[in-house]
């Protein structure tokens, strides 16, 4: 009797592939074979007949001063709060998709109504992440008027493009939200999930065509040493550090974008006075947290892609990254990491009271703990110490025969390495700890896990101490590929190996929703915080390694502001934008549900 | 008998700092920074806390006796002596960590800044990436001269340097109590097994007036040793300075 | 409301944590201001910078590098310091330098002076160069770049850089004045006049008594000393004269030309 409903989920199947192949078609051909391609030939010849002009060399008298306002402050807050919430929105649709689609797939409407419930959430910030944009893109104009002029001349197809671009995500986004529950059920079911497909999908162009701006001005190409455009405007996006910004932004945002829900559903948890509505964002909550875990755990490993790809580009700016004042940057960075980690283990932890079987695994917490707070103590150990008189002085000069080491690349590689490690044992034990496995080879199973385990963990161990302590410094960073390789084959073939144990497992009762801490949803507010700090943070190293320039080594920053700032002082800017950023959401969310609040002004109207 | 959780926590708490002062400042002979164990003992309390709490009943007897404390009417006499002790300790320890002292602020500084790409020595610009020791190459070919010269190096070593690096190149001459910072141990493997040769010419003959800004030069009392020495003497005494140790100079080449 | 300012509370903690931390958590180290741009300030130009700006000056816009590079098309110049003391000895030089500074600049000005074997012009044996004058042409290095390349040349080459940075050049305006320079003018008399030389020295009984007599100069002075006596007057005094009374810029007003066709009147009074 199954078949004929097979049948009809393979035809809807294969509109709704041929939908995905169109847009995957019109957007391949419009970013690299379509619109870009043409325009380039013509601009070659463009440049061959009228010609581009150098970058501009500028005095301090190019910076208009207006009303007193710092300049680069101005355009620093401006920038950072519209990419936060392009983040947000760019990555909610992306996990709202997800959703929806299981949803389709269990036929769970739990599933559906979650996703409704996200996307009716930031439905705000999409205008307020356009009013931001407007806002910077205003702030450059007046305050650095020639660098933008530059900029759009180099970028003025895809900047027009993006500028239409918006058209498409508005007329999307607003049928994919305000159709939701129109297009509901079989045939509309799939329309509506292929409208988010292509939000997404508009939604990341737009991203891509940005990232291309920024890393031009990181990493030119396009232009000659002067800064004289060729004419090719994808030689110009598709530069050096393209794709590596776009990898890791684009993880980053939906570990961001889930943090952010997240935080939504532990507020909606606290304030919530029904049983059932407790139940209901706990389990948000979860998946909130779930969805920032997956992205955070291969975050890293994006990271030093990234920074490796900087090393490549110019090793001056590598140099500068990692070393002098940034390195300080990156202990800040650490204490930052190590927060996210430890509060979404704290969360999954406190997640085990849900289920009554959890007894069972509660006991190797502790041995969690202890690694991953060694762990990062590792990790947050600076290479230079800070060191009273006293101290120096006993030590008989600045270097730690013990401390010194963990300061370096193999410890903090193996420590990272560990800690992902141990997040992901923490969501085994979570998984496992409402189930009993009922598959005859249980014990052998579970001996493979604890040998996987242990022999990935001696091996991490066994690199990094090798590396960092018995070779020439030439190979101090060799051990951190293969440490990478052995954290992503323990997680995978683990979590393959624990789906099949568990497979028909039965349950040791039902998990009881609700059943968390108040203390766990202050976890999912850590969570939040420090991911929006962060990302102010490493905004900051972004952009502050270009240093005195613009453009890098074509367009030079002559303005009074061209100097790098101490930490002290982006912290405190990246701190104010926070706050800004943390009362907008606020309003986010506030205005999401005053949708749904009705008085009755008796007497009011005429009857 | 079973330990309340609350002495558990506070015992683990001791327990991790002293742990941590046993081992690094009496076993490790190696003091522990203070501002670094401040930070490790934010995290480890992060991490304790993390344990104690993750569970509804363990956290209601965690925080049992804090409650009682406050709350229950029979532990007055108790309640009002923590109360009174409390801001007194937060008090003393606020007057004493704004008390003026002797010590001298701490200066962050690199102690092995980057070195410039060339440098004036003797009147000469001298590129320190392709400076090599011209003595060295007679270690394999006339190892007899060679050893001449490591022990007139000595010499040289025991006239100028000894006073305050100590006549075991260990950085404790007769001068070294009297200076800070202190005179460089080159005993120590993270002193000069760590650099080229060409990094001791430069740090020697230029001497602290030559470190760059992030390096502190006006705190560096090495003298600049271009303007005593001759340029043979330097290299000589960079020989000796090796072969005492039993270390090796730093090369980029791979071996 | 309650859990709301709880929340804004723990929020507006952990940010405060966080630039707490960094504010007095680490140390503050305030980084290099951007270094100055080279071109636009010689006066605060180390001698670090000037010769990296000649390094620069080598490899781009004097397109030196197109001939002297590893092809063999010019020689290479990295034995400077031996080469030049040899050339300067060398019977077939026919330049004026007495030193590595002066030759260098010499060379860049005046390439054929002296041409290392096997590199002249096809047919003028090696006593014409095929390198162009950098000051002039297309590639029309300023006064103060070719000292740049000088102080490179003498850096790369193993000498000791004797260059001194010029200061208070304003190349803009040197551009300018050149573009509506005189004409060379080759008559020694006439060039006595136009800088009123004999203002203060006499010639075979016309002239000042302020300086020395030059009625007979080139029986006892070289061309070097001429030279140098004109474009530092202050280097060597005559007994019984003052210093600083010769004005110090003429090596500014005079071109190369009219220096030589003037030491060689001088030094043609006998």
């Amino acid at each position: 009797m199954n078949r004929p409903r097979h049948m009809k989920t393979g035809t809807r199947l294969a509109i709704f592939g041929l939908f995905v192949a169109l847009v995957t078609l019109t957007l391949a051909g419009f970013d690299q074979f379509g619109v870009f391609a043409a325009e380039s030939e013509s601009a070659v010849d463009a440049a061959a007949s009228t010609g581009y002009g150098p970058a501009p060399k500028l005095t301090a008298d190019d910076y208009p001063t207006i009303a007193g306002v710092n300049s680069r402050v101005a355009v620093w807050v401006f920038a950072q709060l519209h990419l936060w919430f392009a983040a947000f929105v760019l990555a909610v649709p992306i996990f709202v998709f997800i959703i929806e689609a299981i949803g389709m797939r269990t036929r769970d409407k739990r599933y559906d109504d979650m996703a409704y419930e996200f996307i009716k959430v930031t439905i705000t910030a999409y205008s307020l992440t356009a009013i931001l944009g407007g806002l910077l893109i205003f702030a450059l104009i007046l305050f650095y008027p020639h660098l933008i002029t530059y900029l759009s001349t180099i970028f003025k197809e895809s900047m027009f493009y993006y500028a239409l671009l918006f058209f498409a995500e508005s007329a999307v986004l607003y049928i994919y939200y305000y159709g939701w529950h129109w297009l509901q059920g079989g045939f509309k079911k799939w329309v509506h999930l292929t409208l988010g497909l292509m939000l997404n999908a508009v939604g990341t162009t737009l991203m891509l065509l940005a990232n291309a701006w920024l890393t031009f001005m990181m990493s030119p190409a396009g232009v000659d040493a002067a800064g004289v455009f060729s004419g090719d405007a994808w030689a110009a996006i598709h530069n050096f550090l393209w794709n590596p910004i776009n990898i890791h932004r684009f993880v980053a945002n939906i570990a961001f974008g889930g943090s952010i829900v997240g935080a939504y559903a532990a507020f909606k948890f606290l304030t919530a006075t029904a049983e059932k509505e407790r139940a209901h964002y706990d389990w948000m909550g979860y998946n909130a947290n779930f969805i920032a875990i997956c992205a955070l755990l291969p975050l890293p490993f994006a990271g030093y892609y990234l920074a490796a790809e900087i090393y490549a580009y110019s090793q001056q700016m590598g140099i500068t990254l990692m070393g002098g004042i940034f390195a300080w940057l990156f202990i800040i960075q650490a204490v930052l990491i190590g927060t996210l980690f430890l509060s979404a283990n704290y969360y999954l932890w406190c997640g085990m009271g849900r289920s009554d079987g959890a007894k069972r695994y509660t006991k190797y917490i502790k041995y969690i703990a202890i690694v991953l707070v060694g762990a990062f103590l590792v990790w947050f150990t600076p290479h230079t110490l800070v060191l009273t008189n006293e101290e120096l002085k006993s030590l008989g000069g600045p270097h730690h025969t013990i401390l010194g080491p963990l300061g370096i690349m193999p410890a903090k590689n193996t420590a990272v390495n560990l800690m992902i490690l141990f997040t992901a044992l923490s969501f085994m034990f979570y998984r496992r700890a409402n189930k009993i496995a009922t598959v005859s080879w249980v014990k052998a199973g579970n001996a493979v896990q604890v040998a996987l385990y242990s022999a990935g963990i001696v091996n991490i161990m066994f690199l990094g101490i090798y590396h960092g302590y018995f070779t020439n410094t030439v190979y101090k960073v060799a051990a951190s590929i293969p440490q990478v390789l052995t954290t992503l084959v323990i997680m995978v073939v683990s979590i393959t190996l624990d789906s099949f144990i568990y497979r028909g497992a039965k349950e040791v009762g039902p998990l009881r929703w609700g059943r968390i801490p108040a203390r766990a949803q202050y976890a999912l507010f850590l969570l939040a915080v420090s991911f929006t700090w962060l990302m102010g943070l490493m905004g900051y190293i972004r952009s502050g390694i270009r240093q005195h320039w613009h453009v890098l080594d074509i367009m030079r920053d002559a303005s009074p502001d061209a100097f790098t700032p101490t930490l002290g002082y982006a912290a405190n800017v990246v701190s104010v934008a926070a706050i800004i950023f943390m009362a907008m959401v606020i309003f986010v969310f506030w205005i999401a549900q005053v949708g749904s609040n009705k008085t009755l002004p008796a007497g009011y109207w005429k009857e | 008998m079973k330990i309340p959780r609350l002495l558990q926590a506070v015992l683990i708490l001791a327990g991790v700092y002293f742990g941590f002062i046993v081992v690094f400042d009496v076993l490790l002979d190696a003091v522990i920074p203070s501002s670094l164990l401040a930070m490790y003992m934010f995290f480890v309390t992060a991490g304790v806390f993390m344990v104690f709490t993750y569970d509804e009943d363990q956290t209601r007897e965690l925080v049992a006796p804090i409650k009682a404390m406050v709350e229950d009417p029979s532990k007055r006499v108790w309640r009002n002596t923590v109360f009174v002790i409390v801001p007194l300790v937060v008090g003393v320890g606020t007057y004493q960590q704004m008390q003026p002292s002797f010590q001298a602020p701490v200066e962050l500084r690199t102690i092995h800044p980057a070195p410039p790409t060339t440098a004036m020595i003797y009147g000469k610009r001298v590129k320190l990436l392709e400076l090599e020791n011209p003595f060295r190459k007679l270690e394999k070919e006339d190892p007899e001269q060679f050893g001449e010269l490591v022990n007139e190096g000595a010499v040289v070593y025991i006239e100028n340097c000894q006073f305050c690096h100590g006549d075991k190149l260990d950085g404790k001459g007769p001068y070294a109590a009297g200076l800070n910072p202190t005179p460089l141990n080159f005993q120590d493997v993270g002193t000069i097994a760590q650099l080229q040769e060409s990094y001791l010419f430069w740090r020697i003959s230029t001497g602290g007036p030559g470190l760059p800004k992030e390096a502190a030069p006006w705190i560096s009392s090495m003298p600049v040793w271009q303007d005593f020495l001759e340029e043979d003497e330097i290299w000589k005494v960079i020989l000796f300075l090796y072969d005492y140790t039993g270390h090796r100079p730093r090369s980029w080449e791979h071996e | 409301m309650r859990q709301f300012l709880a929340v804004v509370a723990f929020t507006l903690l952990t940010i405060g944590f966080f630039a707490g931390y960094s504010n007095f958590g680490i140390p503050q180290i305030e980084p290099a201001p951007p270094p100055k741009e080279e071109k636009l300030d010689l006066s605060s130009m180390t001698m670090d910078q000037f010769i990296a700006l000649g390094e620069r000056l080598f490899n781009g816009k004097g397109t030196c590098t197109l001939c002297h590079n590893a092809l063999g098309r010019a020689p290479m110049l990295g034995t400077i310091a031996d080469a030049v003391p040899k050339r300067l000895k060398d019977p077939r030089y026919t330049g004026e330098a007495g030193d590595i500074e002066e030759y260098l600049i010499e060379s860049l000005v005046e390439p054929s002076v002296f041409v290392v074997a096997g590199f002249g012009k096809k047919g003028t044996n090696d006593t014409e160069s095929p390198m162009p004058d950098v000051s002039g042409g297309s590639i029309g290095l300023s006064e103060a770049e070719v000292a740049a390349v000088v102080a490179y040349l003498q850096d790369s080459g193993g000498a000791e850089v004797t260059v001194e940075i010029p200061q208070d050049i304003d190349e803009e305006g040197d551009d300018e004045e050149e573009g509506e320079a005189r004409e060379a003018v080759n008559d020694p008399k006439k060039l006595m006049a136009m800088f009123t030389c004999d203002a203060c020295h006499m010639i075979n009984g016309v002239g000042g008594d302020v300086g020395p007599n030059l009625s007979k100069i080139g029986a006892n002075r070289d061309r070097a000393y001429l030279r140098r006596a004109i474009l530092d007057p202050n280097a060597e005094i005559a007994t019984g004269f003052e210093a600083d009374m010769m004005p110090a810029d003429m090596g500014e007003q005079i071109y190369v030309k009219e220096l030589e066709v003037l030491v060689d009147y001088l030094a043609g009074l006998k």
